[in-house]
């Protein structure tokens, strides 16, 4: 017989606490949409705290930087007056992320514009030049990194510093395809019919992002600077 | 034949398993035999990995106002 006592084995306490902190937060994450549906100015507030930088990258990435920051602001008023509508089919962000596209598409074919899939560069330096040797094989291959872990990595603050410049200073859609996927972990089709690219497309954009981020990891370590 | 150069420009199609099973097959033979792409499979993992829950910047209370002023209109 076991005793009441008896530990319970750490896999079994780890397991236990992440589902009850899914269920707190999901009980959290009802109350908030509550809160929204019910017009709290207050919680509308913090919903646009949250996910404005979020949908500007979206909306800049489908119709250019210049009115981006208009079509996020319609966007929102589209949510306020919608949010009592939502039946949470889908996640809030993502149902967010589906309104400021669809306000962006329209609004680019209002203006009777194209904003063309522009990630035409011919070669990423970080695999340009001397890298490779004719036959396709390495001939200046990757060094060997000191950090083996994510959390070895974000320890390093310096480093953190240089990857927010560096995604600051990614072309709109590259931005877009990393952030959708990389951050915010939404699903390659999901990201497709936000962004109204095709899924040949979105995969060249987020390998040209993640380049360039792993260019940055790769020259902080060598030496020590952005 | 895989080459390197190949490896380290669809790399990403790799980490989505955006492949078919003969080309996985040969991915999978080919980063068994060199450790140089290995070792760039890993670093790419580790570069995204690092991002996963990054946190946005929160919006600033003059672009909060400009929000709530329009929906208010």
């Amino acid at each position: 017989m076991t005793s009441v006592l008896a530990p319970v084995p750490a896999t079994d306490i780890a397991v236990g606490s992440a589902s009850a902190r899914a269920a707190q937060n999901r009980a959290a994450e009802a109350s908030f949409l509550t809160q929204l549906q019910a017009g709290d100015q207050q919680a509308f507030s913090d919903l646009v705290r949250k996910y404005h930088a979020q949908l500007q990258i979206v909306a800049r990435a489908i119709i250019g930087p210049s009115l981006a920051e208009e079509v996020v602001q319609e966007a929102w008023v589209s949510v306020y007056k919608a949010i009592h509508k939502f039946e949470g089919r889908s996640s809030l962000k993502t149902w967010l992320y589906t309104i400021v596209s669809n306000g962006a598409k329209t609004r680019l074919r209002k203006e009777s514009r194209q904003v063309r899939f522009r990630d035409d560069e011919e070669q990423q330096s970080y695999l340009s030049g001397e890298r490779f040797a004719s036959d396709g094989h390495w001939s200046s291959p990757p060094a060997n990194w000191d950090m083996d872990t994510p959390e070895q990595l974000l320890q390093e603050e310096q480093l953190q510093a240089c990857i927010e410049k560096t995604l600051l200073l990614l072309p709109p859609q590259q931005k877009a395809a990393f952030t959708l996927r990389d951050i915010e972990q939404q699903s390659l089709g999901d990201i497709c019919n936000i962004l109204d690219t095709s899924n040949s497309n979105i995969r060249v954009l987020l390998h040209r992002a993640r380049l360039k981020l792993m260019q940055v990891v790769d020259r902080y370590r060598e030496t020590g600077e952005c | 034949m895989l080459r390197c150069r190949q490896v380290a420009e669809q790399a990403s199609d790799y980490l989505e398993q955006h492949q078919t099973w003969p080309q996985r097959l040969a991915w999978k033979l080919h980063l068994f035999m060199c450790v140089n792409c290995r070792r760039f499979i890993k670093q790419l993992k580790l570069t995204c990995d690092m991002c996963v829950d990054k946190k946005s910047p929160e919006a600033s209370d003059k672009e909060i106002d400009a929000v709530m002023t329009k929906i208010n209109q």
